[in-house]
């Protein structure tokens, strides 16, 4: 009996070749088993189960149709094929699409059907998808993904890899490395899942379901691969289903549906793998001969049965000696001053993804035989289909023959910047220049005082308090004033600032470290509320109250989330901290109001972690009011909202969370937001001109505008719409691409947007407007490279 | 203690020739870890404190999360008994009793039920001697060791009705219900709970009744050997 096994590779993220050799060799002693490899980095050809070894040339380069042909003369002789490499099963499955009695991997039907993240086939298992969002997604909706999952999210492949992406700037990193490595946009976005990594393994010939174990991770490498595990009987519960499934899929070869199960108990399907995994040795020396099953169904040649001494297994590094007439390769040329040898993928698995997507057999960039209009035709039938699982945009990914190139979407615009830009004369506007959008912000305004309004009640006002740091234009601070804002200052020129434009002192909230900075004199009337950040200004600003050097109607303190890596507010980590705070309190003369602040921006932190430390903050001022006796009557809740996860939340949201503080803080009278972002960010935009474009091949790589980082340089913390106007004067929002634009100065890092397409008639001197740029974008601009 | 081979070569015992049973009955009453509280806003504010950063620790996630943040703050070491609220939390270490009714104190405040748990483990004469020795340099009481056995506090948590996950907080981890016999293993068990009449709890495929010891696994099972041998050249290695 011969055996042929591929996906020989040892390294730090094995492929499951070794494994399945020793199991077979374990229960067929006198079995020829041969591995078949692409490269002779790939250690696994040493191993000393293998009889014998066939070395391909690598993906980049062997003849595919040559070699399928031998495949076929080699399953014709009689010899089984195990794959543990999944692209070499896609391409099988495109080589064989009737199959082969003796080609033990799934068809390219089943493979559509698991393909991640939407894993279609696993309904009937009790488990549930992760939420995703393809890459395709405009930048907008994937930074929203982003935040309102709290950041907590993978970026990953369409066939490996996985990188975790806390922040706009990294993702936008990996999404370049992925995108290149696979030639594909389709990558995805999913939430992260915490809890414990188990695994259902089975194998399966022509739909019958053969045997299937479970197995619970025990010891993970630091890349998360299985280093221990313990192996059981597959549950009933997940048997009768998964039997079901296989049928339904026709299944033929190994397979592993990767999960997590949650603290509740709750199991999240991640993907499945249309192969053996690479730790099915260890489930064999459980007793459970996975590899050996399966060949003893194709063959009915009897296996022996391994020994079972333990549920469990282990792993350990062996050193082995090389097989004779392979020796080992040169090691590469580290590149010049680099660290590191790494030949990642030595046997062309980059290469053959690209080959794969040239022929049509996977989805990818390098597809080119589609014509256009059947193009738009699936670009249609895709976004009219429905979301079907409900956890996400699901494109899915992988396999899907005869797919064409995946359209980057564009994203939504508010018809205001329309209005707003087509109510200013752009074309006659020097550039760079900020524009601002007065109807947009005029309505993000209103829209927000409108909202204050409805979540007060005669006992608890909610009051806005304009963040005049985040943007301090006069137009918005005159905004702020007409729409019954307080003003939040954190210097005492900021607070110059509030009272030049209208504002009274009891409209001001003084926040922040340097709240008595530039020393000028402070208001001789009560200023609204002041905040401590520490606990020494705390005491500074009792002195000063005691000496009515200030006055103030409220006094408060911040409180620093705890272990949040905030260089703001009072700590409260450890217990003598907490102590010291208490005791301070308690020493505020009781004539002034207190209250707490905190703040943490959740566009940084996420919309569902900003609403988890809001919870968690009510529970510290209890504590605090609980042990001080001094009643709480001032909740500010801080800024940094994001202004879609803010001005379109609904209203249900707000009025549970006033409920919720009005529980714990029965003498609560006041809720103070500041919605700087919320309120600039949408308001200004920056008009840039197109200086120069790089023509020179088909495709537009490189465009230089008269913008730069200087004027926004915060454009790698969450993306900016931009807009082109076309000679109708119609403005649309540019997509995603691969043309960089480039600002003007002579700084290798001024890149003010790394992926976008421009329309196929743009030209020199035409106008782009960034908007989105509102907020820290202009108010932290400064001039640069002007002369 | 030494290396040397003309001593007995080190194994972990079989369960058969250790006895679990003066172990029992070494350990049978006694309490269960806890903190006093004085009465004052010292103790209180402490408490305070220790609810307030569970739930900032705990970011949202499922009420059922271990909190594995107890065992970054205090690392496992001796304490001196008897613990008030207001001195525990100030510690650098914290002993498995400390730790144990901490677990269960966040857990209650999280509204899940929890129960504190005593254990007998397994291990060697080698292990227990470092602690033994740890502890006495401390000095803290070396009651819990017995031998290759020791005595300790974790807590149960309550996920169905009368279905419990436990909780080592020592070790930031939930017990395996399904454990090998060998070393680390739990060979006794005792779910205390406030309840005068008791009841019988499921951990994983244990029926345990509340309050009374409950040896676990098979007794007749051999925990694997570890043999201790000097080599020829003088130096020793495990076999």
């Amino acid at each position: 009996m011969k055996i042929c096994l591929s996906g020989l590779y040892s390294g730090t993220n094995p492929q499951p070749g070794v494994g399945i050799a020793r199991s077979l060799r374990a229960a067929y002693p006198s079995a020829t088993l041969v591995g078949i490899e692409y490269s002779n980095r790939c250690s696994g050809i040493h191993w000393s189960d293998l009889d014998d070894v066939i070395l391909q040339r690598g993906w980049e380069d062997i003849d595919l149709e040559s070699y399928a042909l031998s495949i076929q003369e080699l399953l014709d002789s009689g010899a089984l094929w195990i794959s543990g490499v999944d692209l070499e099963i896609m391409w099988l499955a495109s080589v064989f699409p009737n199959g082969h009695p003796n080609l033990l991997t799934p068809s390219a039907p089943a493979l559509k059907r698991i393909s991640k993240p939407a894993v279609e086939a696993h309904r009937g298992l009790p488990v549930k998808i992760p939420e995703f969002i393809s890459t395709t997604a405009s930048d907008w909706d994937l930074h929203a993904f982003c935040r309102q999952h709290g950041w907590r999210v993978w970026l990953k492949g369409p066939y490996y890899e996985a990188v975790r992406t806390p922040s706009w700037d990294i993702f936008e990193r990996f999404r370049s490395v992925l995108s290149e490595a696979w030639s594909t946009d389709n990558l995805f976005l999913q939430t992260h899942v915490t809890g414990y990594e188990e695994s259902i393994c089975f194998c399966a010939y022509q739909g019958e379901l053969v045997q299937a174990i479970y197995m619970s991770k025990r010891e993970l490498t630091d890349e998360g691969k299985t280093w221990a595990g313990e192996v059981v009987e597959l549950p009933q519960e997940l048997a009768a289903p998964l039997r079901q499934i296989v049928r339904d899929l026709n299944w033929t070869g190994g397979a592993e549906f990767e999960m997590v199960r949650d603290p509740a108990g709750q199991l999240w399907l991640l993907e499945c793998n249309p192969r053996f995994p690479a730790w099915i040795h260890g489930a064999s020396i459980t007793g459970r001969n996975l590899p050996a099953a399966l060949v003893e169904r194709v063959t009915r040649n009897k296996a022996n049965k391994l020994e079972s001494t333990s549920d469990e297994f282990t792993r350990v590094v062996l050193e082995i000696p090389l097989r004779d007439g392979f020796p080992l390769p040169s090691l590469a040329e580290p590149f010049p001053g680099a660290i590191g040898h790494s030949l990642k993928h030595p046997s062309g698995t980059l290469a053959l993804a690209e080959r794969l997507q040239r022929l049509n057999i996977i989805e990818g960039n390098a597809t080119k035989s589609e014509s256009e209009s059947v193009a738009r035709e699936r670009t249609v039938q895709r976004h009219s289909r429905s979301n079907e699982n409900g956890n996400g945009n699901s494109n899915g990914n992988g396999f899907h023959p005869g797919v064409v190139t995946p359209r980057l979407e564009s994203p939504r615009v508010p018809s205001t910047f329309i209005a707003d830009l087509n109510n200013l004369d752009v074309k006659s506007t020097p550039t760079p220049s900020w524009l601002f959008f007065e109807r947009t912000a005029a309505s993000l305004f209103k829209q927000a005082s409108e909202l204050a309004k409805k979540l007060s009640s005669p006992d608890l006002r909610v009051t806005n308090g304009y963040s005049i740091k985040t943007n301090p234009d006069k137009r918005l601070v005159r905004l702020a004033f007409d729409s019954g804002f307080l003003a939040e200052a954190i210097s005492l020129g900021e607070v110059q600032t509030a009272l030049a434009v209208g504002f009274e002192p009891g409209q001001v909230v003084l926040n922040g470290p340097g709240k008595r900075w530039p020393e000028i004199s402070l208001p001789a009337s009560p200023i609204h509320a002041v905040f401590a950040d520490s606990l020494s200004d705390l005491s500074s600003l009792i002195r000063s109250l005691e000496k009515q050097q200030l006055h103030a109607q409220l006094v408060g303190v911040r409180l620093r989330p705890p272990h949040s890596g905030s260089r703001f507010g009072i700590s409260i980590d450890t217990p003598q901290a907490f102590n010291a705070l208490v005791h301070m309190i308690e020493t505020l003369p009781r004539k002034y109001r207190f209250g707490i602040h905190f703040h943490m921006a959740s566009s940084n932190i996420g919309v569902r972690q900003w609403w988890h430390l809001y919870e968690s903050m009510l529970r510290w001022c209890h504590a605090i009011e609980e042990l001080t006796g001094r009643p709480i009557e001032c909740l500010d809740l801080g800024g940094g909202w994001f202004p879609d996860d803010w001005h379109f939340k609904s209203t249900e949201t707000f009025e549970s969370a006033i409920s919720r503080a009005k529980k714990r803080l029965p003498n609560l009278q006041e809720i103070i937001s500041e919605p700087g972002k919320a309120m600039a960010q949408p308001s200004m935009a920056l008009a840039t001109r197109l200086l120069e474009i790089d023509d020179s091949q088909s495709q537009i790589k490189e465009a230089v505008v008269d913008g730069s980082i200087a004027e926004l340089p915060m454009h790698f913390v969450q993306p900016h719409r931009i807009l082109h106007q076309n000679s109708s004067g119609e403005w649309s929002p540019l997509k995603r691409g691969r043309t960089r634009l480039l600002g003007r100065l002579c700084m290798e890092h001024d890149v003010v947007a790394a992926n976008v397409e421009l329309p196929s008639h743009v030209q020199k001197g035409d106008v782009l407007v960034f908007c989105d740029a509102g907020a820290y974008d202009r108010s932290m601009s400064y001039d640069f490279g002007r002369g | 203690m030494t290396l040397v081979a003309d001593k007995p070569s080190m194994q972990m015992h079989d369960l058969d020739s250790v006895d679990l049973r003066a172990a029992i009955d070494r350990w049978q009453y006694a309490p269960s870890s806890a903190f006093t509280h004085h009465g004052r806003r010292c103790c209180s504010t402490a408490r305070e404190w220790l609810f307030a950063t569970d739930q900032s620790q705990l970011t949202g996630q499922h009420k059922l999360t271990g909190p594995r943040w107890l065992l970054q703050k205090y690392k496992w070491g001796p304490s001196q008994w008897p613990m008030t609220w207001c001195r525990a939390v100030e510690e650098k270490y914290l002993d498995c009793g400390a730790l144990a009714f901490l677990s269960r104190t966040v857990f209650s405040a999280r509204s899940v039920n929890s129960y504190s748990v005593q254990l007998i483990q397994q291990y060697t004469d080698f292990t227990t001697y470092q602690w033994s020795k740890k502890w006495t340099d401390h000095p803290a009481s070396t009651h819990w060791i017995y031998g290759a056995l020791i005595y300790h506090e974790v807590c149960a948590v309550e996920i169905t009705p009368n279905e419990v996950k436990v909780w080592d907080s020592s070790a930031a981890c939930w017990i395996n219900a399904k454990q090998k016999p060998g070393y680390g293993s739990v060979v006794a068990m005792r779910i205390r709970y406030d309840n005068a009449k008791r009841a019988k709890l499921a951990w994983g495929e244990h029926l345990v009744t509340t309050d009374e010891w409950h040896m676990l696994g098979s007794r007749k099972h051999l925990a694997p050997s570890i043999h201790l041998v000097k080599q020829e050249q003088g130096g020793s290695h495990a076999r």
